[in-house]
Protein backbone atom coordinates (compact mmCIF):
# COMPACT_ATOMS: atom_id res chain seq x y z
CA UNK A 1 0.00 0.00 0.00
CA UNK A 2 2.79 2.40 0.95
CA UNK A 3 6.36 1.98 -0.17
CA UNK A 4 8.92 4.25 1.45
CA UNK A 5 12.37 4.50 -0.04
CA UNK A 6 15.38 6.14 1.57
CA UNK A 7 13.30 8.82 3.29
CA UNK A 8 15.32 11.69 4.74
CA UNK A 9 14.22 14.81 6.57
CA UNK A 10 16.35 17.66 7.80
CA UNK A 11 15.30 20.76 9.71
CA UNK A 12 18.17 23.11 8.93
CA UNK A 13 21.25 21.38 10.32
CA UNK A 14 19.22 18.90 12.31
CA UNK A 15 18.97 15.52 10.60
CA UNK A 16 15.77 13.93 11.86
CA UNK A 17 15.28 11.06 9.43
CA UNK A 18 18.37 9.41 8.07
CA UNK A 19 17.20 7.08 5.35
CA UNK A 20 14.09 5.07 6.06
CA UNK A 21 12.85 2.38 3.73
CA UNK A 22 9.77 0.35 4.54
CA UNK A 23 6.83 -1.36 2.95
CA UNK A 24 3.38 -1.06 4.54
CA UNK A 25 0.90 -3.62 3.27
CA UNK A 26 -2.87 -3.49 3.30
CA UNK A 27 -4.22 -4.61 6.66
CA UNK A 28 -0.91 -4.06 8.47
CA UNK A 29 -0.96 -2.60 11.94
CA UNK A 30 2.46 -1.05 12.23
CA UNK A 31 3.36 0.18 15.70
CA UNK A 32 6.35 2.52 15.95
CA UNK A 33 8.10 2.94 19.27
CA UNK A 34 11.29 4.67 20.27
CA UNK A 35 12.75 7.35 22.52
CA UNK A 36 11.62 10.96 22.09
CA UNK A 37 13.53 12.73 19.38
CA UNK A 38 14.02 9.50 17.47
CA UNK A 39 12.05 10.86 14.49
CA UNK A 40 9.01 8.60 14.77
CA UNK A 41 6.47 11.44 14.68
CA UNK A 42 8.29 13.13 11.82
CA UNK A 43 8.27 9.82 9.94
CA UNK A 44 4.52 9.51 10.42
CA UNK A 45 3.93 13.11 9.36
CA UNK A 46 5.95 12.51 6.19
CA UNK A 47 3.55 9.74 5.19
CA UNK A 48 0.72 12.21 4.54
CA UNK A 49 3.14 14.99 3.62
CA UNK A 50 2.36 17.22 6.59
CA UNK A 51 6.16 17.35 6.57
CA UNK A 52 7.84 17.58 3.20
CA UNK A 53 10.70 15.08 3.05
CA UNK A 54 14.11 16.48 2.18
CA UNK A 55 14.74 13.51 -0.06
CA UNK A 56 13.49 10.01 -0.69
CA UNK A 57 10.39 8.61 -2.24
CA UNK A 58 6.99 7.58 -0.93
CA UNK A 59 4.42 5.86 -3.08
CA UNK A 60 0.82 5.25 -2.05
CA UNK A 61 -1.08 2.65 -4.05
CA UNK A 62 1.36 3.05 -6.90
CA UNK A 63 1.28 6.85 -6.99
CA UNK A 64 4.46 8.75 -6.14
CA UNK A 65 3.15 11.18 -3.53
CA UNK A 66 6.53 12.87 -2.95
CA UNK A 67 6.36 14.12 -6.54
CA UNK A 68 5.93 17.93 -6.36
CA UNK A 69 3.06 17.65 -8.83
CA UNK A 70 1.13 15.09 -6.78
CA UNK A 71 -2.36 16.20 -5.74
CA UNK A 72 -1.92 16.14 -1.98
CA UNK A 73 -5.48 17.15 -1.17
CA UNK A 74 -6.82 14.15 -3.01
CA UNK A 75 -4.25 11.75 -1.56
CA UNK A 76 -4.83 12.93 2.00
CA UNK A 77 -8.53 12.07 1.77
CA UNK A 78 -7.50 8.43 1.86
CA UNK A 79 -5.21 8.78 4.87
CA UNK A 80 -6.82 9.63 8.17
CA UNK A 81 -4.64 11.19 10.84
CA UNK A 82 -5.14 11.37 14.58
CA UNK A 83 -3.04 13.84 16.54
CA UNK A 84 -1.66 13.88 20.04
CA UNK A 85 -3.60 17.06 20.82
CA UNK A 86 -6.84 15.93 19.13
CA UNK A 87 -7.11 19.11 17.05
CA UNK A 88 -10.87 19.10 16.90
CA UNK A 89 -12.03 22.29 15.19
CA UNK A 90 -12.74 24.62 18.10
CA UNK A 91 -15.20 26.77 16.17
CA UNK A 92 -17.45 23.90 15.16
CA UNK A 93 -19.69 21.59 17.13
CA UNK A 94 -19.03 17.86 17.09
CA UNK A 95 -21.42 17.07 14.25
CA UNK A 96 -19.89 19.79 12.06
CA UNK A 97 -16.39 18.63 13.00
CA UNK A 98 -17.23 15.25 11.53
CA UNK A 99 -19.22 16.39 8.49
CA UNK A 100 -17.14 19.41 7.40
CA UNK A 101 -14.61 17.63 5.20
CA UNK A 102 -16.93 15.04 3.57
CA UNK A 103 -19.49 17.74 2.74
CA UNK A 104 -17.09 20.47 1.58
CA UNK A 105 -15.13 18.00 -0.52
CA UNK A 106 -18.44 16.82 -2.00
CA UNK A 107 -17.86 13.22 -1.03
CA UNK A 108 -21.21 13.01 0.71
CA UNK A 109 -24.38 15.07 0.75
CA UNK A 110 -25.11 16.85 4.02
CA UNK A 111 -27.85 14.33 4.87
CA UNK A 112 -25.62 11.36 4.16
CA UNK A 113 -22.73 12.90 6.09
CA UNK A 114 -24.92 13.58 9.12
CA UNK A 115 -26.40 10.11 9.02
CA UNK A 116 -22.90 8.62 8.92
CA UNK A 117 -21.73 10.96 11.66
CA UNK A 118 -24.54 9.89 13.98
CA UNK A 119 -23.81 6.24 13.28
CA UNK A 120 -20.12 6.76 14.05
CA UNK A 121 -20.93 8.72 17.21
CA UNK A 122 -23.27 5.97 18.32
CA UNK A 123 -20.51 3.45 17.86
CA UNK A 124 -18.30 5.32 20.31
CA UNK A 125 -21.23 6.10 22.63
CA UNK A 126 -21.16 9.86 22.12
CA UNK A 127 -24.30 10.44 20.07
CA UNK A 128 -25.62 12.83 22.70
CA UNK A 129 -22.60 15.11 22.16
CA UNK A 130 -23.40 15.91 18.52
CA UNK A 131 -24.26 19.53 19.19
CA UNK A 132 -21.64 20.09 21.90
CA UNK A 133 -18.49 22.11 21.28
CA UNK A 134 -15.04 20.59 21.77
CA UNK A 135 -14.20 22.66 24.87
CA UNK A 136 -16.92 20.90 26.85
CA UNK A 137 -15.52 17.40 26.27
CA UNK A 138 -12.90 15.38 28.10
CA UNK A 139 -9.64 14.49 26.38
CA UNK A 140 -10.73 10.90 25.87
CA UNK A 141 -14.00 11.99 24.28
CA UNK A 142 -12.19 14.47 22.05
CA UNK A 143 -9.76 11.85 20.83
CA UNK A 144 -12.48 9.30 20.11
CA UNK A 145 -14.32 11.96 18.11
CA UNK A 146 -11.10 12.88 16.30
CA UNK A 147 -10.83 9.22 15.28
CA UNK A 148 -14.36 9.04 13.90
CA UNK A 149 -13.88 12.40 12.19
CA UNK A 150 -11.12 10.76 10.18
CA UNK A 151 -13.23 7.65 9.63
CA UNK A 152 -16.02 9.76 8.15
CA UNK A 153 -13.77 10.21 5.11
CA UNK A 154 -13.65 6.42 4.65
CA UNK A 155 -9.84 6.39 4.61
CA UNK A 156 -7.82 3.45 3.38
CA UNK A 157 -5.32 3.86 6.15
CA UNK A 158 -5.10 5.61 9.51
CA UNK A 159 -2.08 7.35 11.02
CA UNK A 160 -1.95 7.81 14.78
CA UNK A 161 0.56 10.25 16.23
CA UNK A 162 0.86 9.42 19.94
CA UNK A 163 -2.93 9.38 20.31
CA UNK A 164 -2.94 8.74 24.05
CA UNK A 165 0.06 10.79 25.18
CA UNK A 166 -1.92 13.90 26.11
CA UNK A 167 -4.62 11.99 27.98
CA UNK A 168 -5.22 11.53 31.65
CA UNK A 169 -4.39 7.91 32.52
CA UNK A 170 -7.99 6.90 33.13
CA UNK A 171 -8.93 7.94 29.60
CA UNK A 172 -6.25 6.04 27.74
CA UNK A 173 -8.27 2.83 27.81
CA UNK A 174 -11.34 4.17 26.04
CA UNK A 175 -9.25 5.52 23.16
CA UNK A 176 -7.23 2.33 22.80
CA UNK A 177 -10.50 0.39 22.79
CA UNK A 178 -11.73 2.34 19.74
CA UNK A 179 -8.39 1.75 18.03
CA UNK A 180 -8.54 -1.94 18.83
CA UNK A 181 -12.00 -2.22 17.25
CA UNK A 182 -10.73 -0.38 14.21
CA UNK A 183 -7.85 -2.84 13.92
CA UNK A 184 -10.26 -5.76 14.21
CA UNK A 185 -12.31 -4.29 11.37
CA UNK A 186 -9.23 -4.67 9.18
CA UNK A 187 -8.10 -1.05 8.94
CA UNK A 188 -4.51 -0.50 7.89
CA UNK A 189 -2.90 1.44 10.72
CA UNK A 190 0.40 3.10 11.52
CA UNK A 191 0.62 4.00 15.18
CA UNK A 192 3.30 5.96 17.00
CA UNK A 193 2.82 5.24 20.68
CA UNK A 194 4.33 4.57 24.06
CA UNK A 195 1.62 2.02 24.87
CA UNK A 196 3.64 -1.21 24.80
CA UNK A 197 0.60 -3.28 25.73
CA UNK A 198 -1.23 -2.02 22.67
CA UNK A 199 1.82 -2.67 20.47
CA UNK A 200 2.03 -6.23 21.71
CA UNK A 201 -1.66 -6.94 21.39
CA UNK A 202 -2.68 -5.18 18.18
CA UNK A 203 0.50 -4.73 16.15
CA UNK A 204 1.29 -6.99 13.22
CA UNK A 205 4.77 -5.47 13.19
CA UNK A 206 6.58 -3.35 15.73
CA UNK A 207 9.32 -0.95 14.64
CA UNK A 208 11.94 0.51 16.92
CA UNK A 209 13.25 3.87 15.76
CA UNK A 210 16.25 5.70 17.09
CA UNK A 211 18.28 8.60 15.67
CA UNK A 212 16.22 8.77 12.51
CA UNK A 213 16.49 5.16 11.39
CA UNK A 214 14.55 1.95 11.92
CA UNK A 215 16.85 0.04 14.21
CA UNK A 216 14.78 -3.09 14.54
CA UNK A 217 11.59 -4.53 13.12
CA UNK A 218 9.82 -7.66 14.21
CA UNK A 219 6.57 -9.35 15.12
CA UNK A 220 5.37 -8.19 18.54
CA UNK A 221 6.18 -11.56 20.14
CA UNK A 222 9.79 -11.58 18.97
CA UNK A 223 10.18 -7.84 19.40
CA UNK A 224 9.43 -7.91 23.10
CA UNK A 225 10.71 -11.40 23.94
CA UNK A 226 13.98 -11.36 22.01
CA UNK A 227 15.14 -7.84 21.21
CA UNK A 228 18.35 -8.12 19.20
CA UNK A 229 20.02 -4.72 19.24
CA UNK A 230 21.50 -3.39 22.47
CA UNK A 231 19.69 -0.07 21.95
CA UNK A 232 16.30 -1.77 21.86
CA UNK A 233 17.20 -3.93 24.85
CA UNK A 234 18.15 -0.78 26.72
CA UNK A 235 14.94 0.98 25.63
CA UNK A 236 12.70 -1.91 26.63
CA UNK A 237 14.41 -2.25 29.98
CA UNK A 238 13.44 1.37 30.68
CA UNK A 239 9.83 1.31 29.50
CA UNK A 240 8.63 -2.16 30.50
CA UNK B 1 -24.43 80.83 39.49
CA UNK B 2 -26.28 83.12 37.16
CA UNK B 3 -22.98 83.54 35.36
CA UNK B 4 -22.68 79.80 34.98
CA UNK B 5 -26.17 79.45 33.51
CA UNK B 6 -25.46 82.34 31.21
CA UNK B 7 -22.31 80.69 29.88
CA UNK B 8 -24.20 77.43 29.35
CA UNK B 9 -26.91 79.28 27.52
CA UNK B 10 -24.38 80.94 25.23
CA UNK B 11 -22.46 77.73 24.57
CA UNK B 12 -25.42 75.56 23.61
CA UNK B 13 -28.72 77.40 23.31
CA UNK B 14 -28.10 80.85 21.84
CA UNK B 15 -28.83 80.80 18.11
CA UNK B 16 -29.59 77.08 18.38
CA UNK B 17 -25.85 76.31 18.70
CA UNK B 18 -26.57 72.80 19.94
CA UNK B 19 -27.48 71.95 16.36
CA UNK B 20 -23.89 72.77 15.35
CA UNK B 21 -22.51 70.21 17.77
CA UNK B 22 -24.77 67.55 16.36
CA UNK B 23 -23.85 68.45 12.81
CA UNK B 24 -20.21 68.23 13.85
CA UNK B 25 -20.83 64.89 15.50
CA UNK B 26 -22.54 63.72 12.33
CA UNK B 27 -19.46 64.54 10.30
CA UNK B 28 -17.19 62.88 12.87
CA UNK B 29 -19.23 59.69 12.71
CA UNK B 30 -19.50 59.79 8.94
CA UNK B 31 -15.74 59.99 8.48
CA UNK B 32 -15.13 57.40 11.20
CA UNK B 33 -17.63 54.94 9.73
CA UNK B 34 -16.32 55.13 6.17
CA UNK B 35 -12.75 54.97 7.43
CA UNK B 36 -13.52 51.95 9.63
CA UNK B 37 -15.07 50.03 6.74
CA UNK B 38 -12.24 50.96 4.40
CA UNK B 39 -9.67 50.15 7.08
CA UNK B 40 -11.22 46.75 7.68
CA UNK B 41 -11.15 45.89 3.98
CA UNK B 42 -7.62 47.18 3.40
CA UNK B 43 -6.41 45.65 6.65
CA UNK B 44 -7.81 42.21 5.84
CA UNK B 45 -6.29 42.22 2.37
CA UNK B 46 -2.96 43.52 3.67
CA UNK B 47 -2.87 40.90 6.46
CA UNK B 48 -3.53 38.06 4.01
CA UNK B 49 -0.90 39.39 1.61
CA UNK B 50 1.55 39.85 4.49
CA UNK B 51 1.13 36.20 5.50
CA UNK B 52 1.57 34.96 1.94
CA UNK B 53 4.29 32.39 1.51
CA UNK B 54 5.50 30.65 -1.60
CA UNK B 55 5.58 26.85 -1.58
CA UNK B 56 9.21 26.81 -0.51
CA UNK B 57 8.50 29.09 2.43
CA UNK B 58 9.74 32.44 1.08
CA UNK B 59 7.84 35.71 1.34
CA UNK B 60 5.79 36.63 -1.70
CA UNK B 61 5.94 39.95 -3.57
CA UNK B 62 2.50 40.74 -2.10
CA UNK B 63 3.87 40.13 1.36
CA UNK B 64 6.72 42.55 0.70
CA UNK B 65 4.37 45.26 -0.62
CA UNK B 66 2.01 44.86 2.34
CA UNK B 67 5.00 45.09 4.65
CA UNK B 68 6.12 48.38 3.10
CA UNK B 69 2.59 49.79 3.32
CA UNK B 70 2.31 48.90 6.99
CA UNK B 71 5.76 50.34 7.73
CA UNK B 72 5.16 53.64 5.96
CA UNK B 73 1.71 54.23 7.45
CA UNK B 74 2.73 53.34 10.98
CA UNK B 75 5.92 55.34 10.68
CA UNK B 76 4.27 58.68 9.88
CA UNK B 77 1.77 60.82 11.84
CA UNK B 78 -1.83 60.62 10.71
CA UNK B 79 -2.06 64.44 10.59
CA UNK B 80 0.77 64.50 8.07
CA UNK B 81 -0.94 61.76 6.06
CA UNK B 82 -4.18 63.74 6.09
CA UNK B 83 -2.43 66.92 4.94
CA UNK B 84 -0.60 65.06 2.17
CA UNK B 85 -3.90 63.57 1.01
CA UNK B 86 -5.66 66.95 1.07
CA UNK B 87 -2.96 69.24 -0.34
CA UNK B 88 -1.07 66.88 -2.66
CA UNK B 89 -2.68 63.61 -3.66
CA UNK B 90 -6.28 64.81 -3.91
CA UNK B 91 -5.71 68.55 -4.18
CA UNK B 92 -8.41 68.89 -6.85
CA UNK B 93 -11.09 67.29 -4.71
CA UNK B 94 -13.50 69.55 -2.85
CA UNK B 95 -15.10 66.64 -1.01
CA UNK B 96 -13.44 66.91 2.38
CA UNK B 97 -15.34 63.99 3.85
CA UNK B 98 -14.12 61.74 1.05
CA UNK B 99 -10.52 62.84 1.44
CA UNK B 100 -10.59 62.45 5.21
CA UNK B 101 -12.32 59.05 5.01
CA UNK B 102 -9.74 57.78 2.55
CA UNK B 103 -6.86 59.11 4.59
CA UNK B 104 -8.11 57.63 7.87
CA UNK B 105 -9.14 54.39 6.17
CA UNK B 106 -5.69 53.90 4.69
CA UNK B 107 -4.16 54.77 8.04
CA UNK B 108 -6.39 52.44 10.02
CA UNK B 109 -5.84 49.63 7.51
CA UNK B 110 -2.20 49.33 8.53
CA UNK B 111 -3.07 48.83 12.19
CA UNK B 112 -5.96 46.51 11.36
CA UNK B 113 -3.62 44.47 9.16
CA UNK B 114 -1.26 43.85 12.05
CA UNK B 115 -4.14 42.98 14.37
CA UNK B 116 -5.58 40.47 11.91
CA UNK B 117 -2.18 38.99 11.14
CA UNK B 118 -1.58 38.41 14.84
CA UNK B 119 -5.09 36.97 15.21
CA UNK B 120 -4.51 34.47 12.42
CA UNK B 121 -1.08 33.45 13.74
CA UNK B 122 -2.59 32.91 17.18
CA UNK B 123 -4.82 30.09 15.91
CA UNK B 124 -3.19 26.80 16.87
CA UNK B 125 -1.22 25.23 14.03
CA UNK B 126 -2.86 21.91 14.83
CA UNK B 127 -6.15 23.26 13.54
CA UNK B 128 -4.62 23.78 10.11
CA UNK B 129 -2.89 20.41 10.18
CA UNK B 130 -6.12 18.64 11.06
CA UNK B 131 -7.93 20.39 8.21
CA UNK B 132 -5.21 19.61 5.70
CA UNK B 133 -4.93 16.00 6.88
CA UNK B 134 -8.60 15.50 6.00
CA UNK B 135 -7.90 16.61 2.44
CA UNK B 136 -9.25 20.16 2.72
CA UNK B 137 -7.30 22.64 0.62
CA UNK B 138 -5.31 25.51 2.09
CA UNK B 139 -8.11 27.94 1.19
CA UNK B 140 -10.90 25.73 2.59
CA UNK B 141 -8.98 25.17 5.82
CA UNK B 142 -8.45 28.88 6.18
CA UNK B 143 -12.03 29.81 5.35
CA UNK B 144 -13.89 27.26 7.47
CA UNK B 145 -11.49 26.71 10.36
CA UNK B 146 -8.77 29.30 10.85
CA UNK B 147 -10.55 32.51 9.88
CA UNK B 148 -13.62 32.04 12.12
CA UNK B 149 -11.30 31.46 15.08
CA UNK B 150 -9.13 34.42 14.12
CA UNK B 151 -12.20 36.70 14.05
CA UNK B 152 -12.82 35.86 17.67
CA UNK B 153 -9.21 36.61 18.53
CA UNK B 154 -9.18 39.97 16.81
CA UNK B 155 -12.50 41.38 17.93
CA UNK B 156 -11.25 43.10 21.11
CA UNK B 157 -8.23 44.80 19.47
CA UNK B 158 -10.29 45.72 16.38
CA UNK B 159 -12.87 47.32 18.65
CA UNK B 160 -10.07 49.24 20.28
CA UNK B 161 -8.85 50.36 16.86
CA UNK B 162 -12.33 51.68 15.98
CA UNK B 163 -12.44 53.60 19.22
CA UNK B 164 -9.08 55.17 18.47
CA UNK B 165 -10.31 55.97 14.98
CA UNK B 166 -13.39 57.88 16.17
CA UNK B 167 -11.25 60.07 18.39
CA UNK B 168 -8.50 60.51 15.83
CA UNK B 169 -10.94 62.13 13.41
CA UNK B 170 -10.69 65.16 15.71
CA UNK B 171 -7.79 66.31 13.53
CA UNK B 172 -9.94 66.83 10.40
CA UNK B 173 -10.14 70.49 11.39
CA UNK B 174 -6.69 70.72 9.77
CA UNK B 175 -8.39 70.38 6.38
CA UNK B 176 -11.27 72.71 7.28
CA UNK B 177 -13.88 70.07 8.03
CA UNK B 178 -16.34 71.03 10.76
CA UNK B 179 -16.33 67.98 12.96
CA UNK B 180 -17.36 67.94 16.60
CA UNK B 181 -13.99 69.16 17.86
CA UNK B 182 -13.76 72.03 15.39
CA UNK B 183 -17.33 73.14 16.09
CA UNK B 184 -16.65 73.22 19.82
CA UNK B 185 -13.49 75.18 19.21
CA UNK B 186 -15.33 77.67 16.99
CA UNK B 187 -18.07 78.23 19.53
CA UNK B 188 -15.41 78.74 22.20
CA UNK B 189 -13.67 81.43 20.22
CA UNK B 190 -16.91 83.14 19.29
CA UNK B 191 -18.22 83.28 22.87
CA UNK B 192 -14.81 83.84 24.53
CA UNK B 193 -15.68 80.97 26.81
CA UNK B 194 -14.00 77.60 26.45
CA UNK B 195 -15.36 75.53 29.34
CA UNK B 196 -18.81 74.48 28.13
CA UNK B 197 -18.05 73.91 24.44
CA UNK B 198 -14.96 71.80 25.10
CA UNK B 199 -16.31 69.85 28.05
CA UNK B 200 -19.53 69.41 26.09
CA UNK B 201 -17.61 67.94 23.14
CA UNK B 202 -15.69 65.67 25.49
CA UNK B 203 -18.93 64.38 27.02
CA UNK B 204 -20.38 63.68 23.57
CA UNK B 205 -17.25 61.74 22.51
CA UNK B 206 -17.37 59.82 25.75
CA UNK B 207 -21.00 58.83 25.33
CA UNK B 208 -20.46 57.68 21.74
CA UNK B 209 -17.49 55.56 22.69
CA UNK B 210 -19.27 54.15 25.72
CA UNK B 211 -22.06 53.03 23.39
CA UNK B 212 -19.51 51.46 21.03
CA UNK B 213 -17.90 49.63 23.93
CA UNK B 214 -21.23 48.20 25.01
CA UNK B 215 -22.06 47.12 21.45
CA UNK B 216 -18.66 45.45 21.00
CA UNK B 217 -19.07 43.68 24.33
CA UNK B 218 -22.36 42.16 23.20
CA UNK B 219 -20.85 41.05 19.89
CA UNK B 220 -17.86 39.53 21.65
CA UNK B 221 -20.01 37.53 24.05
CA UNK B 222 -22.03 36.17 21.15
CA UNK B 223 -18.95 35.01 19.30
CA UNK B 224 -17.57 33.40 22.40
CA UNK B 225 -20.31 30.82 22.66
CA UNK B 226 -17.97 28.09 21.39
CA UNK B 227 -15.16 29.15 23.70
CA UNK B 228 -14.08 27.98 27.10
CA UNK B 229 -13.81 31.40 28.70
Amino acid sequence: MIIIKDLRKEFGDLKVLNGISYHIKKGDKIVIVGPSGSGKSTFLRCLNLLETPTSGRISFEGEIITDPKADLNRIRRHMGMVFQNFNLFNNLNILDNITLAPVKLKIKSREEAEEDAFRLLERIGLKDKASAYPYSLSGGQKQRIAIVRSLAMNPKLMLFDEPTSALDPEMVGEVLEVMRELANDGMTMVVVTHEMGFAREVGTKVLFMDEGVIVEENTPEEFFAHPKSPRLQDFLSKVL
Amino acid sequence: MADFADKFQRAFLEGDRWKLYFKGLGLTLEVALFAAILGLVIGTVAALLRLGKTNDGKNTVGSFIAGVYIDVIRGTPSVVQLLIMWFIIMKNSTNGVLVASLSFGINSGAYVAEIIRAGILAVDKGQTEAGRSLGLSKAQTFLYIVFPQAVKNVLPPIGNEFIVLVKETAIVGYVSLSDLTRVANQVASRTYEAFFPLVGAAVIYFVIIKLMTIGLGILERRLRKSDHH
